[in-house]
């Protein structure tokens, strides 16, 4: 191994509590996919623990094995959107040195985020969600009727949801005018 | 010069085989009879000597309560799963329940861990390569399915060592495969790796450049083979003959080898003639002394309709490994079929379907994975092929995910399937109990939230950290999961910086000293035709 490199990894493994996933990788913060997957080629090129498995030293072995076990948890965050919005978030904050790492706690705001999301989409309640859903398919085969009287019951339970209101609103644009009915 | 050699060895279900660089090349090495694969059957001989490959596989008949085969099914597992439930109804030796709920196999009045008859079959390898090369092997590279969990992948690396080998790493099949298809070729492909063995069913989707080999998903299910299609043969030749002569054949062990043998003949011919002609003759004696024979056809509509359900399974798995990578079958380049079962038409023309391209030709499924442990094997042992330009990298991912029993039964997940390795994750724990002197930590790897349906890896015990109230104490167990795809699991007292000790109560995994013993075992034992 050449001295400049060996230099580098104990630079680098000094350094590694202080940089973020962005530094672990040799990032902007503004790059893309393509870019963070190649970033992560390149570093695997230069630190892979296959590359020194034959070497002698034990410690230097230890010191790449704890940079390039950095360097997969940087790719694991920054290749999946959600994950790196918050993290993003996380480390432009206040709190930036204590977050530099991304924690379970991380993990676990990230899924409930998602869940939320999913639940505004479809409602947040059993009953609202069952009527919403039977509305969603009344509209989509043209039960104007139906799927005005499934929103409503959707409303009953969840009379905020913004969703719930955009169909509603929705269906009583396209609900034909009709004052009365001839029998 | 002994120093810089290594095999590669692909130790499967059904058969295994040895390949080692030789001029820059990966080749298979045959043994003396010019065989490439070798059945994964040890026979224990009368005279003392242990028989291995082919030839001790004409002994699963004759000679049925004292030789082993399918013993990769049985490896890390615990003596109360399922797959060890249905082997004891099927395999003719005797499986028993050893210490800490592991396995052990009964062979006369020896008994054996599943490690030590693996061991057997990796020395036979070992033989193999040296008598081919000329020389003394003692570094390997030794593949095991991708989906196999860490219980598996520990026991694998165990059975190295009993053999004497200095296992460099535990490599996974499919991606395995994938090196020895990429080697040498300057290619940017994303492939998906279709791998059906005799016992495990495995998918991996990889995209190559050209000297970096990322896993993206991979998805398995060690519970699907080929031995599962032989499976439906034989039930279906043993309902018949149940129908004629009022006889179940499956109530003698004896019978059922026979049967077992007819069913897997059958599945070969009718890949490769497209009907197969079954016939056994004397199968079995009718209680009024007369002798029965086993005749039948086999077409191929007709074991299509068989297996169809097993072959759909597979393409589930399919689905799952691209949903992981956020791929569709069509923005894969390359289709690699690796594994016996995949010679069969069947799999062929439903592979050719769900990806809409021909699997790739020119690839032995049989030998493809050993050719890239080899690979591997001189990459780990060379020290300036990466100055050189010459290495290539494999990113390989995690299968399963990485979790802790929690309260009420639960596993809390820590790290996700598919998250590359190796890689570590650190949580905290702290003391619930005022002067708590001991933390207890389960692990588990499985995809379910609830404990009892995950695979238990084993009961970590933490001591030597200070005594103090209860809350005050916080203790950071850190999870390692090294390249092997092994899990290591370490603790730390957070204030004092203190590592604190571990103790494995509950694993199905040799203990240290039960090792030892069985690397001397393992060298006393000889193997037969082969002067030691």
């Amino acid at each position: 191994m050449e001295p400049e490199f060996r230099a580098e990894v104990e630079a680098l493994s000094q350094a590694l509590d202080q940089l973020d996933y962005f530094g672990v990788l040799k990032l902007p913060q503004s790059a893309g996919m393509a870019d963070v997957r190649a970033a992560y080629h390149r570093e695997s090129r230069a630190y892979h623990p296959d590359r020194f498995a034959a070497l002698p030293d034990e410690a230097v072995r230890e010191q790449i094995g704890r940079i390039y076990r950095r360097i997969n948890e940087a790719y694991t965050v920054l290749r999946d959107d959600a994950k790196r919005k918050k993290y993003l978030a996380d480390i432009s904050g206040p709190d930036r040195e204590r977050k530099l790492r991304f924690t379970e706690v991380e993990e676990a705001e990230v899924k409930d985020a998602q869940k939320k999301k999913v639940e505004e989409q479809l409602g947040l309640t059993p009953n609202g969600r069952k009527f919403y859903a039977a509305a969603l398919a009344d509209i989509q085969a043209g039960r104007w009727e139906a799927a005005e009287r499934n929103l409503k019951s959707a409303l009953m339970y969840e009379p905020q949801n913004p969703k719930f209101k955009e169909q509603m609103a929705l269906v009583e644009k396209n609900r034909p005018k009709v004052d009365f009915k001839i029998r | 010069m002994n120093d810089d050699l290594a095999v590669g060895i692909d130790l499967g279900t059904s058969y295994s085989a040895v390949a080692c660089m030789q001029d820059g090349q990966p080749q298979v090495l045959p043994n003396e009879w010019g065989e490439r694969t070798h059945a994964s059957v040890v026979s224990f001989l009368e005279d003392a000597t242990v028989l291995v490959g082919n030839n001790a596989k004409k002994n699963i008949i004759t000679n049925a309560e004292n030789t082993v085969y399918s013993a990769k099914r049985l490896i890390g597992r615990f003596y109360f799963s399922d797959e060890v439930k249905k082997a004891q109804a099927v395999m003719p030796y005797k499986i028993v329940e050893g210490p800490n709920n592991s396995v052990r196999l009964q062979v006369g009045q020896k008994i054996f861990a599943v490690p030590e008859i693996s061991a057997l079959v990796l020395k036979e390898m070992k033989a193999i390569a040296e008598t081919a090369l000329g020389r003394e092997v003692k570094k390997a590279v030794v593949t095991c399915p991708a989906y196999f969990n860490d219980n598996q992948r520990q026991a694998t690396k165990d059975a190295g060592r009993i053999a004497g080998l200095d296992v460099l790493r535990i490599i996974n099949e499919p991606t395995a495969a994938a090196l020895a298809y990429g080697f040498g070729k300057d290619i940017k492909q994303k492939i998906c790796v279709y791998d059906l063995g005799g016992g495990t069913f495995d998918v991996s989707i990889l995209e190559i450049g050209t000297d970096v080999f990322e896993v993206i998903s991979t998805a398995g299910d060690t519970y699907l083979g080929g031995d599962d299609f032989d499976d439906r043969i034989m039930t279906w030749l043993a309902d018949d003959f149940l129908h004629k002569h009022g006889l179940d054949l499956r109530q003698n062990k004896f019978c059922l080898q026979m049967l077992k043998e007819a069913g897997e003949k059958a599945k070969i011919d009718v890949g490769q003639f497209g009907a197969a002609a079954i016939s056994v003759p004397g199968v079995c004696q009718s209680p009024e002394g007369e002798v029965l024979n086993l005749e039948m056809k086999l077409s191929a509509d007709h074991f299509n309709k068989m297996v169809m359900d097993l072959v759909q399974r597979t393409f589930k798995v399919c689905d799952e490994a691209l949903q992981s990578a956020r791929l569709t079958a069509g923005d894969i380049d390359a289709v690699i079929l690796v594994g016996g079962p995949t010679r069969l038409p069947i799999i062929r023309q439903s592979v050719k379907h769900y990806f809409q391209k021909d699997p790739m030709v020119g690839i032995d499924p049989d030998e493809v994975v050993a050719l890239g442990a080899s690979i591997q094997a001189s990459a780990l042992l060379n020290r300036d092929a990466a100055a050189r330009g010459q290495a290539s990298y494999l990113l390989d991912v995690t299968p399963l995910t990485l979790r802790v029993g929690t309260v009420g039964g639960y596993a809390e997940p820590i790290i996700d399937k598919n998250t590359p390795i190796p890689i570590e994750k650190s949580k905290t724990f702290t003391t619930s109990r005022d002067g708590q002197d001991r933390v207890l930590i389960r692990v588990y790897q499985g995809e379910s939230k609830r404990a009892e349906e995950c695979e238990l890896l084993g009961e970590f015990e933490f001591t030597g950290f200070r005594i103090a109230y209860r809350g005050e104490v916080q203790i950071q167990v850190t999870f390692e999961i090294d390249s092997n795809g092994i899990v290591n699991v370490s603790a730390m007292d957070l204030e004092t910086r203190q590592k604190a000790s571990t103790t494995i109560n509950l694993s199905s995994g040799l203990s240290e000293a039960d090792i030892l013993q069985a690397i001397d075992k393992n060298a006393e034992m000889e193997l037969a035709g082969r002067a030691a």
